[in-house]
């Protein structure tokens, strides 16, 4: 053995790997600056040259990238707000507050046996969870998150999103007509009757909203509603928003719409013969979904990426001469205050054993935490984005939490009920909105010509 | 549909049948027996049959109903019955009359004293027993208790099985503080074995009294906040309303018995009708309704709570000094003789029927079980309504799988 052999075997495993590791590392990021440094330019220019297709692919990863932290956190939210208003603990193991714990399933799900039943349609079988996903997905292309924060801004956005939301459909109908099995039948069959009949009632819901805006693209919705929290369209389309709300929760399939998968009939609907990853792209497109719906209903009727009142005003009401120094002694006085008391609360909600004085530390903590944030966000990346992103996520979340406070409260619906309120109730009322709204843009033109 | 072979598992019917038959067909392997079987598993045009158990989210145990469909229509139902068949009759034929009671405990799982009762009555005609006044008021106060536990477990499986998540999760808190109140008395927190020959197996102590104290003071609250949730809920009253509705001459035609027939208009209560124990002293009514359809089922029972909360009361406050417990022999020997007794438990008639031959153990006994009785009338009930409505109407008439089965 020579000298090296023997040094070489005294080395622990990751000495090895790091030995090996650090001289390979070294080589490929010269020839990585050498390779930028030579075709840089060049590469820089192919990218500027095709923007579009640029834009859509970073949109493209992002949004599916950001589907699955979404859907995490969606999944946790329900755990717990359910558990909190069953006066259960919830989830409380895994990472902080249990917050971990559907990152858990989520790898639980990737690791069980991929099973499919005799008698199934094998690719019919395994396709159909991807439809649903996609399907669910891709919708996600067209909602302005934030000022020029969007993947595609297409002028017929919302034709685009209930097209392709529509398709999640074929993807029940799929798992129900492949999987051999009854209940999946019978689950894939009320889907389809469900989702077709609340697809006239949410489109029609918003036809209205349509007439105000003069477009169909989101993101020119959104800027239509810019200002006071008066502009935004829920003022203008009450009922609208009512029947659009309802459709959705219908659409999306959840409670007490959850006909597709009421667990207490036909035991899991389309879902019940998957297993593993493929049950758990159902999963996650379901709340995916809640999200869609939520975010949709946010960009169409509450201003999406807008703040309630016109950006400049709490700067000119901290910082204008003409107020006294009033909003100065608030921004100082009665803003940390509140963030703190803020960030306490939900902290001392979660745990039974936090004492309030603690809770009280912590939210003053995290409160400061969060203005550094906000000051670093301000300062590098520009407040206009980062405070459109936190007012569409903020008012998103407040939708979320309105859905999981349905499952939490609320029996399921019967299938006939279903069909009769779809096409009794919301129909008719969706019509009269739409009429409403016609005549009046007719009659508000014909007084006002512009 | 035609299944390649790679796709045959070993527990494929077809491996042992030799007929061509769906994999998840619920047709017996034989040919049928009478002519009922003939004609139910005759599929009509557009017909299917799904198999709705014995695994199934909300069978309340291990039932097998066989559903005809047309889409989501129940147009003819098959109940199979005795998956947890246990053999209890038997099993207490073969028991000296102190171990019956023990068999018969498990039966309906969730208002175990009720079980014992019924036995414990019987044998006490038998053997011409004098029970203790303070063991007959221990015996209605605990029953009582394990009456609104029952009730309040009626409540969450109703509203679960009507897709509602969260009573049943409220009303569990109601049934564990009674259980555990229970079990501070009688050493267990489901099957109790607490009744005995002659008495019952020790006396009230004291966390059992503090417990209930401190449950009394804010029980009618407590539930109230619970049925709030429900009974003032559009969806679930117009589920519930005019669904499964049976009439008066129906149900005693099916011998109905307990809230199921109250709820039809005919005030019958074993308490009243053939009173046992100390009831005729105590002051409480008997509700009624006359809709006879799932929502009156469960408001009734809903009723019911009240007036077990208002039986504990008066049995807290008439409790008598004394011993718990008759002087009996250990070995007991009753007289050759048959004695019958019944009891009103939270799901109709409990009653034993049992025939003594001299020796120490019962020749015969005979369990008479309500949720058995009830679980004949699905058959008149479902037909016609929705596969949804199934599980409101079996929840609403609340069957126990262990008492159905024996």
């Amino acid at each position: 053995m020579t000298v090296v052999g023997r040094s070489w075997d005294r080395l622990t495993l990751p000495g090895k790997i790091i030995f090996t590791a650090v001289p390979v590392l070294i080589i490929l990021s010269v020839s990585l600056i050498a390779a930028i440094a030579l075709l840089g330019g060049l590469v820089v220019d192919l990218l500027a040259n095709n923007l579009p297709i640029v834009r859509f692919v970073v949109a493209v990863t992002v949004v599916l990238l950001m589907t699955i932290p979404t859907a995490f956190l969606i999944i946790y939210m329900e755990m717990k707000v359910i558990a909190l208003m069953n006066l259960r603990i919830g989830p409380d193991r895994v990472g902080p507050f249990g917050s971990l714990l559907s990152v858990v399933h989520g790898l639980k799900v990737l690791m069980k046996e991929d099973f499919t039943p005799t008698g199934a349609d094998p690719l019919v079988f395994t396709w159909a969870p991807v439809v649903t996903y996609l399907a669910s997905v891709m919708t996600l292309l067209v909602i302005p998150f934030a000022p020029g924060f969007f993947g595609q801004d297409l002028n017929l956005g919302l034709l685009y999103f209930f097209a392709i939301g529509g398709l999640s459909v074929v993807g029940l109908l799929m798992a129900g007509w492949s999987s051999y099995n009854k209940y999946s039948l019978l689950g894939g069959l009320r889907s389809a009757a469900q989702v077709i009949s609340y697809e006239i009632p949410l489109t029609l819901s918003v036809v209205g909203l349509i007439l105000l805006a003069g477009t169909m693209s989101l993101n020119q919705i959104v800027l239509n509603q810019s200002g006071w929290f008066t502009d935004w369209y829920v003022f203008q389309q009450p009922l609208g928003v009512l029947i659009f709300f309802i459709a959705a929760t219908a659409e999306a399939n959840r409670t007490p719409f959850d006909l597709t998968e009421a667990d207490s009939e036909i035991v899991a609907g389309f879902a019940t013969e998957y297993s593993g990853m493929r049950f758990g792209f159902f999963f996650f497109a379901e709340y995916v979904n809640v999200f869609i719906i939520s975010a949709l209903t946010v960009t169409l009727f509450f201003g999406g990426w807008n703040a309630p009142f016109p950006w400049p005003w709490p700067v000119d009401l901290a910082l204008s001469p003409g107020q006294l120094g009033i909003g100065l002694l608030i921004l100082v006085a009665i803003v940390p205050l509140i963030l703190t008391v803020a960030f306490a609360a939900p902290i001392w909600i979660v745990s039974a054993r936090i004492k309030s004085w603690q809770a009280l530390l912590g939210g003053f903590l995290l409160a400061n935490l969060f203005v550094m944030a906000m000051v670093g966000a301000v300062a590098y990346i520009g407040i206009e984005w980062v405070a459109g992103l936190l007012w569409f996520m903020g008012k998103t979340y407040v939708f979320v939490f309105t859905f999981v406070w349905m499952r939490g409260t609320l029996p399921r619906v019967r299938i006939d009920q279903l069909m009769d309120f779809a096409w009794k109730w919301l129909l008719p009322a969706a019509f009269l909105n739409l009429f409403v709204t016609a005549a009046a843009i007719v009659v508000a033109q014909s007084v006002r010509p512009s | 549909m035609p299944i390649s072979p790679a796709h045959q598992s070993t527990d494929d019917p077809r491996v042992t049948l030799d007929r061509e038959l769906g994999v998840f067909e619920p047709i017996p392997p034989y040919p049928p027996r009478t002519e009922r079987e003939a004609e139910f598993y005759t599929l009509g045009d557009g017909q299917m049959f799904i198999n709705m158990g014995p695994q199934h989210p909300s069978t309340h145990g291990v039932l097998r109903v066989v559903l005809k469909l047309d889409g989501e229509k129940v147009v003819d139902l098959d109940p199979v019955l005795g998956y947890l068949h246990r053999g209890v009759e038997k099993l207490c034929e073969n028991a000296d009359y102190h171990q019956a009671i023990c068999y018969t405990d498990p039966l309906e799982y969730v208002s175990s004293l009720f079980n014992e009762w019924a036995p414990v009555l019987a044998f006490e005609k038998l053997m011409d027993v004098q029970v203790p006044r303070r063991a007959e008021y221990i015996r209605v106060l605990s029953s009582e208790l394990n009456r609104i536990a029952s009730h309040a477990l009626f409540l969450g499986w109703m509203a679960l099985d009507l897709g509602g998540l969260t009573p049943i999760l409220w009303s569990f808190i109601e049934r564990d503080e009674i259980v555990d109140m229970l079990a501070a008395l009688t050493g267990q927190r489901m099957l109790f074995n607490y009744f005995r020959i002659g008495g019952v197996n020790g006396d009230l102590n004291h966390e059992f009294m503090s417990r209930l104290g401190d449950w009394m003071s804010r029980a009618t609250e407590q539930i109230d906040s619970g049925n709030a949730l429900l009974n003032e809920n559009e969806i679930f009253v117009r589920r519930m309303r005019g669904l499964g509705t049976i009439d008066t001459a129906t149900a005693l035609r099916m011998v109905m018995t307990g809230p199921n027939l109250r709820a039809t208009g005919v005030p019958f209560d074993i308490r009243r009708a053939h009173p046992y124990s100390v009831f005729p002293e105590l002051d409480f009514d008997i509700p009624t309704r006359s809709e006879g359809d799932c929502l009156a089922r469960y408001l009734l029972r809903m009723d019911e709570i009240k007036q077990s909360l208002r039986i504990i009361d008066q049995c807290l406050h008439n409790m008598p000094d004394g011993p718990v417990m008759a002087k009996l022999p250990r070995l007991m020997r009753p007289r050759p003789g048959r004695a019958y007794a019944a009891v009103e438990g939270p799901r109709g008639q409990y009653s034993t029927y049992a025939i003594s031959d001299g020796t120490d153990q019962p020749f015969r006994m005979r369990i008479h079980d309500p949720s058995f009785i009830h679980l004949q009338s699905v058959g008149l009930m479902m037909p016609g309504h929705l596969i949804a409505d199934t599980m409101a109407i079996m929840a609403s008439l609340d069957p126990i799988m262990g008492g159905v089965d024996k």
